[in-house]
């Protein structure tokens, strides 16, 4: 069953992987932006502390909520002829997104022009059929309620509100950055659903570095992003799925493309 | 009175009907649904102009220029300073965290004298009556490499008659030894990472923690037609990216670097200095490629490509990393092939009895430090130095508590970077002198006073504040002050750099690669996430460091699978590491981007004090590094540290 819808804008990224290190700032820009709260062993509003387990600490990878995610990849060989790269991993933004159907309370949607896969953590349940339907690991449910360390919650970020625990949550695309964005079109007299490249754009790719991360239109001829897509080495992560992402990847190294799309590699996989 | 049969079912039916009609008792269950899910505390955001404020942080050891996000005046984020050089709108994941760490309870929120709380003014009592007493026996060790603060603490040991100010062992200092105390050279030495077509980074992990980081990401992402190869004993994230990974070992890189030099050297180049022909006749007769191969296990074939290429590049740079031996090796060999290597004039002084760079670089800490009176401003030496200090009395400056705080006499807590006046001077490895300012972005939520300011009301220095300082600085170095305020840096280029000599003789001896005696070598790594030496990771970071590097509790070293079979360990065990003067705890990991023979471990974790995020995460690996003495060099270095590893 296909839901493949066509939009006027599709915001994509196109992440170059030849020049991610790795280092880690997209992940830090992305938690601060969106509100998402560092791992706290102990809660100080838990008045049965002793008899109750310790919240997660960060290490354990599968209670974090890092709706940006860096992924080490390895080409698998022995000294020397090892080499490594890195792998941001943002939500995919699917055209044909597979967490939409499961969702029983339609709490994710794609019906936004630009494109966004929408999570709408007020009516989320919390059933995670859409974190078991998702290949790329892009959702996160929330084990526990946010806190902050004493003192730190006076610097949260007016972008989004803070989910409590048992909902999922993931990447929007920094969305309150677009809000604004076309908001400010609209107060300087221009097109709001025509914004120049580089109007909107992400924390992640705002923060990174070495600019590995290029955020923009994927159908305005006019943005960066619509020719990077393009080019000789950009692909997609699990193309064969064909639930047409719109984050691309870049990078001259084959032994990365072909792990972008290593699923069922050998036997055809869907199309 | 008997209740019938009838009336007990009349009254129970009464009941039936009343309760469906009372909304009592539904109110009462749909609150107990709310209030047992509710949180028990709900956060609230702050609405209002959004508005981004140039200036500084200095949480990284280079620093960044920043922009911090506030709403309502409430800093909430950081971003990066387009306007800035040294940023290019990119931020380092530390200084990404500068707001939660300016907002963390870990902060020092007033004055404390031996664990009390006291006045700022009782402390300047109790500080000026231990500087009398102290004579000229007084130290300085600075955790800041770029500030003008540093003028201020220098210029107060002037005024006592010391010269004992130290920096934490950093690669500005072992290139400064090189440059200008071994080679004559003036100025402080640069690399045009974006300019030049080959970039030979011999041990610097420049794209994720050695030298200003930040901009050699943007010069490295700038730079699309340059090449860069990475040369180290481990496959860093700098290596990830770099078309080239040529494993030599650390203590090995200046021998590795004279060993190009020899091919360079075999094709016709040279440089003006005095003891060229000596510096020659060394390299060819102690360096030739087969016993460089010999020392260090690099082929000869590999040096001799390298050789190649950047004799055939047409603006080539090497950066070195580690010992001073491996720093004075590089810059013989750029200065034979006269490429995009600089020498950065450094700025005026705002204070005239204050020590110029170069000779605050001078004292080595490694050696150790004994003081009757030490100031420690923004630096953790009990951390990453144990047992290398030692002072009778210890005033420590921190924005947070640290293993050097929680030691010190006198506790004085620093304004974050967000709440105060303070510079970059040219930070470590930039092409051209770069001065950028920072000024506060919102009120200190703690008791806090710039450190520098304490110091003025020591000593008559001709000033009153650190804030008149900074003015003083931006006038005579000639910058425009509403610029720099506005976010914007003050360059001066990089010029040609000049040597008056090679330093033949002490290179000769000084780049035989020296190493322990334990089983394996240790390759001791800094990621940025991880935390550094004076800083540990902030609360956002935790959840960006891998597995490579912490699991739980605990640290995670990595080694190739020939070494892991040679010590007879698998992933996940666990196991002891000695070397120096302690050991460390750790499960294995395998990567085989680390040289057989080499264990790699990450610097950075095992705090004893601090927040939840670091306290008792991991172990220290400072405490298993070896200091050896480069003693034709005059220096120390922790290359050629050696580890034994015991199952456990």
């Amino acid at each position: 069953m296909s839901h493949f819808k066509e939009f006027k804008i599709k915001w994509g990224m196109v992440i170059d992987i030849d020049k991610c290190t790795g280092c880690g700032a997209c992940m830090v820009g992305c938690q601060v932006e969106n509100n998402i709260a560092p791992m706290t062993k102990s809660d100080p509003y838990n008045y049965v502390q002793a008899l109750t387990k310790p919240r997660d600490d960060a290490s354990n990878k599968l209670r974090t909520l890092t709706w940006m995610n860096v992924y080490e990849l390895s080409n698998g060989m022995a000294f020397p002829e090892h080499e490594t790269a890195y792998l941001p991993r943002p939500c995919m933004q699917c055209g044909n997104p597979a967490c939409v159907p499961v969702c029983p309370v339609v709490a994710t949607d794609k019906n936004e022009e630009g494109g966004i896969v929408s999570q709408i953590y007020p009516r989320c349940i919390g059933c995670r059929y859409c974190m078991a339907a998702c290949p790329y690991h892009a959702r996160y449910f929330n084990w526990w309620d946010p806190l902050w360390p004493e003192g730190m919650d006076k610097g949260l970020s007016p972008s989004t509100s803070v989910r409590p625990r048992g909902v999922v949550e993931k990447c929007n695309f920094c969305h309150s950055r677009y809000l604004q964005a076309k908001d400010k079109a609209r107060m300087d007299g221009e097109d709001p659903m025509n914004l120049p490249d580089g109007a909107y754009t992400t924390a992640c790719a705002d923060i990174c570095p070495t600019k590995a991360i290029t955020f923009g239109d994927l159908n305005n001829p006019e943005h960066r992003v619509h020719e990077l897509a393009k080019g000789p080495h950009a692909f997609r992560l699990l193309e064969k799925l064909g639930l047409h992402p719109q984050v691309y990847y870049v990078s001259e190294r084959e032994w990365v493309r072909k792990q972008g799309d290593n699923y069922n590699a050998d036997a055809g996989g869907h199309h | 009175m008997s209740v019938a049969r009838r009336t007990f079912i009349q009254l129970g039916a009464g009941a039936t009907v009343g309760i469906l009609f009372t909304p009592t008792v539904w109110k009462a269950l749909d609150d107990v649904s709310i209030w047992t899910q509710n949180w028990p505390w709900i956060p609230t955001l702050k609405y209002g102009a959004i508005e981004n404020k140039p200036t500084v942080s200095k949480m990284c050891e280079s620093g960044c220029a920043v922009k911090v996000r506030t709403v309502a005046g409430e800093p909430f984020g950081t971003m990066g300073n387009e306007d800035n050089p040294i940023s290019g709108g990119g931020i380092c994941p530390l200084c990404a965290n500068g707001v939660q760490v300016k907002n963390s309870p870990n902060r020092i929120k007033a004055p404390m004298l031996n664990g009390e709380e006291i006045t700022w003014e009782k402390a300047q009592e109790v500080v000026a009556e231990k500087l009398a007493a102290a004579g000229s026996k007084v130290a300085v060790v600075s955790g800041d490499q770029t500030g003008t603060a540093n003028e201020v603490f220098s210029a107060l040991l002037a005024d006592k008659g010391s010269d004992a100010f130290y920096v934490m062992p950093c690669d500005m200092q072992a290139a400064d030894k090189a440059w200008t105390g071994l080679m004559g050279g003036t100025g402080q030495i640069g690399y045009d990472l974006e300019g030049a077509d080959l970039v030979l980074l011999a041990g610097a992990d420049a794209l994720e923690s050695w030298g200003p980081t930040v901009a050699n990401l943007k010069s490295f992402a700038a730079n699309e037609s340059g090449k860069f190869i990475f040369a180290g004993p481990m496959q860093t994230k700098t290596a990830s990216v770099t078309s080239k990974w040529v494993p030599v070992p650390a203590e090995g890189m200046a021998a590795f670097t004279l060993g190009i030099a020899y091919y360079v050297l075999q094709a016709g180049k040279t440089a003006d200095t005095a003891d060229f022909g000596q510096f020659k006749a060394m390299v060819m007769s102690e360096y030739s490629p087969a016993k460089v191969e010999a020392a260090t296990g690099v082929k000869a074939d590999q040096m001799a490509a390298l050789a190649k290429q950047l004799l055939t590049a047409s603006n080539p740079v090497v950066v070195p990393a580690g010992p001073v031996a491996a720093h004075g090796a590089a810059f013989a060999l750029n200065l034979l092939l006269g490429g995009a290597m600089k020498a950065l004039p450094e700025f005026a002084k705002a204070i005239p009895s204050a020590m110029s760079r170069s000779e605050m670089l001078k004292a080595d800490i490694l050696e150790g430090v004994e003081a009757d009176l030490l100031f420690v401003y923004e630096a953790n030496p009990a951390y990453a130095l144990p047992e290398k200090i030692k002072a009778g009395f210890t005033v420590a400056f921190d924005m947070v508590q640290t293993e050097t705080t929680a030691t010190a006499n006198l506790v004085l807590p620093s304004p974050h970077p967000y709440e105060r006046f303070d510079d970059l001077a040219s930070p470590y490895g930039l092409a051209a002198a770069t001065y950028s300012l920072g000024a506060p972005v919102c009120e200190s939520s703690v008791d806090a006073s710039n450190a520098a300011t304490f110091i003025l009301g020591l000593a008559d220095l001709g000033f009153e504040s650190f804030e008149e300082v900074i003015g003083a600085k931006t006038e005579a170095i000639g910058a425009d002050m509403d610029a720099l305020q506005g976010g914007e840096a003050y360059v001066v280029e990089g010029q040609t750099p000049m040597a008056a000599s090679l330093a033949a003789n002490v290179l000769g001896k000084a780049s035989v690669p020296v190493k322990g005696t334990g089983t394996v070598g240790l390759a001791p790594y800094t990621l940025l996430n991880v935390g550094t030496a004076n800083q540990a990771t902030t609360p956002n970071a935790p959840c960006t460091i891998s597995n490579n590097q912490l699991i739980g509790d605990h640290m995670v070293v990595m080694m190739g699978s020939a070494t892991a079979k040679q010590l007879g360990v698998t992933v996940g065990a666990k196991v002891k590491l000695s070397g120096g003067k302690g050991e460390c705890e750790a499960l294995v990991q395998i990567f085989e981007g680390v040289m057989p023979g080499v264990v790699a471990a990450p610097l950075g974790l095992g705090h004893t004090v601090g927040d939840e995020f670091s306290k008792g995460k991991g172990d220290n690996v400072y405490k298993i590094l070896t200091v050896s003495s480069e003693a034709a060099a005059g220096a120390s270095t922790w290359a050629g540290s050696t580890v034994n590893v015991a199952k456990i």
